[in-house]
């Protein structure tokens, strides 16, 4: 798929802290512009008999609006993030367990998904529990002059006739997850994939950096 | 004699306990052939049928049946006064109820995800696709304008509810009959003339086709609830007859290549030229009756 | 492939990251975070990559959660007694069981003196995904070994996994700072939780909220902390 070189990959500034929270097993904050979450993870823990899986851990997701209370659309982003870390964790090694993972919104300016998505990969990371591939969100909007902007703001993402959002998998860069709003053509489709799949590169870097960091005082 | 037809039993038996014993093995060894349990091809949909006008109380209504999976919508239209953000627009609202008739994996009590997530699907459907443009739906610019409140029921549930519940939407909508409604200048009272009545404009014909995953590569379409329960992951295809995208909905699960993708899109818009032939003939063959 | 692996060897590696073999299969033990999958290694925790001769590799995660491993030594609270086993709160996903019998010296009629909300010091003879995770007292001649019920006036307190292990290292650089502070009794359990005694509630105090805030610290932050505690503490 060509994508034009002149659409450099502009994401905006990002920033990660792990285990910031004292309680939580695992715990991260991630920052993408002015759009923030806070996400922490319990686990492996006992699980109700009720939701007890017998070959893996049962995965639970609460996403915390910034006001009020969370409605239908948080349960359908609960559902999207639930299913893809599901597929990203190795939840076999812990059969009969309960993981929750808990993302509270601090500010919503756009490409909230996709936050909600790389603050979830973090924590889970920072609990230590087995996962097979990384994963993490990218936002893409296509405004009404048919180009391509990743990582919009929430102005952005107004004025733009279609948005998507992906999460793609750190290991064949593929898409796991994919959420969209508006209408577009399947051309315009296969090139945002093309964006988020070289955008992921980049967000996946940040992960190891960060990661990186995390463990300088223990190398 | 007797014996060609007991090893018939004797072999059913050993599939029917194959199947409860290892269901994902008793998948693939079909999947391997390139056909399902049910004797479908791998891209092959169920019959559907569709009937139009099912409940005479409600302003629009269809009952859809994809293979065993039912789903009934009704439309009930009611007067309201417009959003303050968007006076010129009218209300369309979605609702998916899976009550504990259609299948026993739902508990009574309030909806819980599976359903939460299904009506928020079909509410971004009507958003992305614009089946119905809100502003078609305000009588007066501030003051008036109708809410659709669009009920979605499953009546029996064999998995692909999002195909089921999204032609059940469209072939209420063209169904959907409202009353003219006009503001009385003197008294600012609205006024229905139950007399004449009018169909909705539908400008866009959103059409669903639901894809799982099998083993990270073998992509079935138009799952039955049990391939839906072993399949890795699954996937939701909206088109319109322009051969747009309206949504591409895949909450997670493993992941999918270029080539996949765009694979199961040239199926979705098969599949929607078939929806909208059926459409077609149910509504003329509901016409002459009238 | 031993030697793509022992190439990052002190180096931070993440999750998806993938050795394969080039030649050969060689013989190598996969620790913790590491996964053998067909041909290749998969990581599956984020930490530091460590190898130990000839060729062990594991990674050095700080994870916070405790997933019971057989052979490890931990610090268990006992919440309930049921017929023959003690129930006991571990920290991990669910209770272990702990036999009376289990004991030193325990027999069917000379039953240990065991009371709910006891601390037992003891040993994973069980412990895998698939069973109810069982502990011990005694090692395999039958004696205590240091292991039982402990922990009068004490102090119990939780740090990371990963802070554990390094106290629990031979020749320990924190436990070693510790010492020269004032002399005190140290319980380290596998499962993150510490208990301490000194000789008065505060220098107790002192110790865990030492222990607690040098999770994060260079080796001269810590001493430099510690030697400015031992001063005012003196």
């Amino acid at each position: 798929m060509e994508v034009e070189e002149q659409s450099i990959i502009a994401l905006r500034e990002f920033g990660c802290e792990q285990n910031l929270l004292s309680r939580p097993d695992g715990s991260a904050s991630f920052v993408q512009g002015d759009s923030s979450v806070l996400a922490g993870v319990y686990g492996p823990a006992e699980v109700k008999v009720s939701k007890e899986i017998y070959d893996r851990a049962t995965l639970e997701v609460v996403i915390q609006p910034k006001v009020g209370l969370p409605g239908v659309r948080e349960r359908a982003r609960e559902q999207c993030v639930r299913e893809t870390c599901e597929a990203a964790l190795l939840s076999f090694l812990h059969p009969r367990s309960s993981l929750s993972l808990v993302l509270q919104v601090i500010h919503d300016d756009g490409s909230l998904l996709s936050c909600c998505l790389n603050a979830a990969c973090m924590a889970l990371m920072d609990a230590g529990l087995p996962m097979g591939c990384l994963f993490c969100g990218v936002t893409c909007a296509i405004d009404p002059e048919g180009r391509i902007i990743t990582d919009p703001t929430a102005q952005q993402e107004k004025n733009s006739r279609a948005v998507m959002t992906f999460a793609i998998d750190s290991a064949q860069h593929r898409v796991m997850m994919s959420s969209t709003k508006g209408s577009f053509s399947v051309n315009e489709l296969q090139q945002c994939i093309a964006v988020s799949q070289r955008a992921s590169e980049k967000i996946f870097q940040f992960y190891r950096d960060s990661v990186r960091r995390r463990y300088s005082k223990t190398l | 004699m007797q014996f060609p037809s007991f090893h018939v039993v004797h072999q059913n038996s050993m599939a029917a306990g194959f199947k409860t014993a290892e269901p994902l093995e008793y998948h693939r060894s079909f999947l391997k052939e390139n056909c399902r349990p049910d004797g479908r091809e791998l891209g092959e949909f169920r019959t559907t049928t569709l009937n139009i006008g099912s409940i005479s109380t409600a302003d629009g209504s269809a009952l859809v049946k994809i293979g065993n999976t039912t789903v009934i919508c009704g439309i009930k239209g009611e007067l309201a006064s417009p959003p303050a953000d968007a006076p010129n627009k009218g209300y369309i609202v979605p609702n998916v109820d899976l009550p504990p008739l259609c299948s026993s994996r739902f508990r009574p009590g309030p909806p819980g995800e599976q359903a939460q997530a299904a009506s928020q699907f079909i509410a971004d459907v009507i958003e992305s696709s614009e089946v119905v443009k809100r502003e078609d739906i305000c009588i007066e610019k501030g003051k008036l304008c109708w809410v659709l409140y669009c009920d979605i029921m499953c009546l029996d549930y064999d998995g692909n509810l999002l195909d089921a519940s999204l032609i059940a939407l469209l072939a209420a909508l063209k169904n959907v009959q409202l009353p003219e409604v006009t503001i009385n200048k003197e008294t600012d009272l609205a006024e229905v003339n139950l007399q004449k009545k009018q169909h909705l404009n539908i400008s866009k014909h959103p059409v669903g086709s639901s894809f799982a995953v099998f083993d990270d590569s073998i992509v079935i379409v138009d799952p039955t609830s049990e391939e839906e329960s072993l399949s890795t992951s699954m996937m939701t295809v909206v088109t319109d007859e322009d051969d747009r995208l309206c949504t591409l909905h895949k909450p997670g699960g493993t992941s999918l290549s270029g080539e996949k993708l765009q694979d199961c899109i040239s199926r979705a818009m098969t599949r929607h030229r078939e929806v909208s032939k059926l459409m077609e003939t149910v509504i003329l063959s509901v016409k002459p009756q009238k | 492939m031993a030697d793509c692996l022992k190439d990052k060897v002190g180096e931070v590696l993440l999750p998806g990251d993938v050795f394969s073999f080039e030649s050969k299969p060689e013989k190598l033990i996969c620790g913790p975070g590491l996964r053998r999958n067909g041909d290749e290694i998969l990581v599956c925790k984020s930490g530091i990559l460590r190898h130990k001769q000839p060729n062990m590799y594991w990674i050095d995660s700080q994870q916070r959660r405790y997933v019971p491993a057989k052979g490890e030594s931990v610090i268990g609270i006992v919440t309930a007694k049921s017929g023959d086993v003690f129930k006991v709160d571990v920290g991990g996903s669910e209770l272990a069981s702990l036999s009376y019998l289990a004991f030193e010296g325990a027999t069917k009629r000379n039953r240990p003196n065991v009371q709910v909300g006891d601390l037992v010091y003891s040993q994973f003879i069980i412990a895998n995904k698939d069973m109810e995770p069982e502990l011990v007292c005694i090692d395999s001649c039958g004696r205590a070994n240091g292991m039982g019920v402990f922990g009068a006036g004490g102090l119990l307190f939780k740090v990371s996994l990963g802070l554990v292990r390094r106290l629990l290292a031979p020749q320990s650089e924190i436990v070693r700072d510790l010492e020269k502070m004032f002399p005190f009794e140290m319980v380290v359990g596998l499962n993150g939780r510490v208990w301490v005694k000194a000789s008065s509630t505060q220098r107790a105090l002192i110790v865990a909220n030492l222990l607690e805030s040098c999770e994060n610290m260079t080796a001269q932050q810590r001493q430099a902390l510690f030697r400015r505690v031992s001063d005012g503490a003196s």
